[in-house]
């Protein structure tokens, strides 16, 4: 390996506070999703992947206009939400948790859900965010 | 530069006659740049020998305190230069809410302690470690958060193409496979890789883990799995658990160097050793 390619390797090092978060998502049974400081999807946990319909092994690492065009969010005609008013960029632009409810697209069609977002912020700033998300019952559904 | 540890121990001191061999002060390593610029890692009793009798100490010194649980902090008020009114000393340390500074003075004040920060007769700074290197003397200096409780930060020392780097109260393996996980997703991989020198935690052994975990130190199994990933041409481990006595750091030495070859460990793996100095 030349010594650009490992400091470029070295630079890529997600931070403490992702490291940690991926490993707690990574043991729960609540779907959650990390995003990066830059709004990539960079991992989903595997109660997640049920409910998008794919493990994060095959999907891997999501842009924001990827993961946007793929899954939504939407409203309840299937119109993309203007990103502004989720709870990850109310998460990030308050710096505190934000909740919401919306819709998302599966493999199997729209799905309702209930989400709320958790800013990680550390010494050094905001490193990015939780997202957790669970579907609304039937009975509640809009 | 050159390496001596003063204090390889964890948690809490641990003398008596079962320790003389690989030592009983806990953690301290003094790193002495090729311009004598001189930076001690972590101010744990070890560092009360260091400079002990020693009237021509540098006068300029650096202490990189990796985090602020007591076994690291404890000796500080036992290091004389901090008392020499002609000495400068600049203590590094995690970034927090509140100033490195009163951070400490919660331990050194009373009544914990006899002697307030503020008397101490050296000129004394309290810093932040930057989120970026940093150079001290010719010796270039990178700080990270790593996985222990608490801000906790490992070091990785640079000079001239060799590396040291430091990471004493590590635990990378907690709620992840260190075999398996994405290297850009393993606790202070970044700090440790390809390094001269490893110094890390490897505090318990693979029994003691199961009891232990999420107490923020790594199983001597994590250790080694840690130093097939980062790649480092000697590994040393540190912070030894002070219920260890020389017979049973040996036996875990032996262990380590027979796992090392059998997982692929490419560099040498050896206890540090109070008392042990080397060039690198």
């Amino acid at each position: 390996m030349t010594e650009r390619a490992r400091a470029e390797q070295e630079l890529a090092e997600q931070p403490l506070e992702l490291i940690l978060a991926r490993n707690l998502i990574s043991i729960v049974s609540l779907p959650a999703v990390l995003v990066d400081v830059n709004t990539r999807i960079v991992f989903f946990n595997e109660a997640a992947s049920e409910q998008i319909g794919a493990p994060f092994e095959e999907i891997g690492v999501l842009e924001p206009d990827e993961w946007s065009a793929r899954y939504g969010p939407l409203d309840a005609d299937g119109n993309p939400l203007p990103s502004d008013g989720l709870p990850l960029a109310t998460a990030v632009r308050e710096s505190r948790p934000a909740y919401g409810r919306y819709f998302f697209r599966t493999e199997s069609g729209m799905r309702e859900v209930e989400a709320g977002a958790l800013p990680l912020t550390g010494p050094a700033g905001y490193h990015g965010a939780i997202i957790v998300f669970w579907p609304v019952p039937a009975d509640e559904a809009r | 530069m050159r390496i001596r540890f003063w204090g390889v121990r964890g948690s809490i001191p641990a003398p008596g006659p079962n320790t003389t061999v690989v030592g009983g002060n806990t953690p301290c390593v003094q790193v002495t740049g090729e311009d004598g610029t001189e930076l001690i890692l972590d101010a744990g009793s070890g560092i009360r020998e260091l400079h002990a009798s020693d009237v021509g100490h540098a006068k300029r010194i650096h202490i990189l305190l990796t985090h602020l649980h007591l076994d690291h902090i404890h000796g500080l008020l036992f290091f004389r230069p901090l008392f020499d009114p002609e000495a400068e000393v600049t203590v590094w340390g995690p970034p927090g809410r509140a100033s490195l500074r009163s951070r400490l003075a919660r331990f050194l004040s009373s009544p914990l302690s006899p002697v307030e920060i503020r008397d101490l007769p050296a000129n004394v700074a309290f810093k932040d470690a930057p989120s970026s290197s940093w150079r001290l003397g010719e010796l270039e200096v990178r700080a990270s958060l790593i996985a222990h409780r608490g801000p906790t930060l490992g070091y990785r020392i640079a000079e001239a193409g060799a590396t040291l780097s430091y990471l004493p109260d590590h635990e990378p393996g907690l709620g992840t496979s260190l075999s398996s996980a994405p290297s850009n997703w393993i606790s202070g991989l970044a700090l440790a890789r390809a390094a001269t020198a490893l110094i890390h935690d490897s505090q318990y052994s693979d029994s003691e883990y199961a009891f232990r975990r999420g107490w923020g130190h790594s199983s001597l199994s994590d250790a080694l799995a840690f130093a097939r990933r980062s790649g480092p041409k000697a590994l040393f481990m540190f912070h030894h658990d002070p219920g260890h006595d020389d017979g049973q750091l040996q036996s875990l030495a032996h262990q380590a160097t027979d796992d090392a070859a059998r997982l692929g460990v490419e560099g040498e793996v050896q206890l540090a050793r109070e008392g042990e100095t080397f060039d690198l």
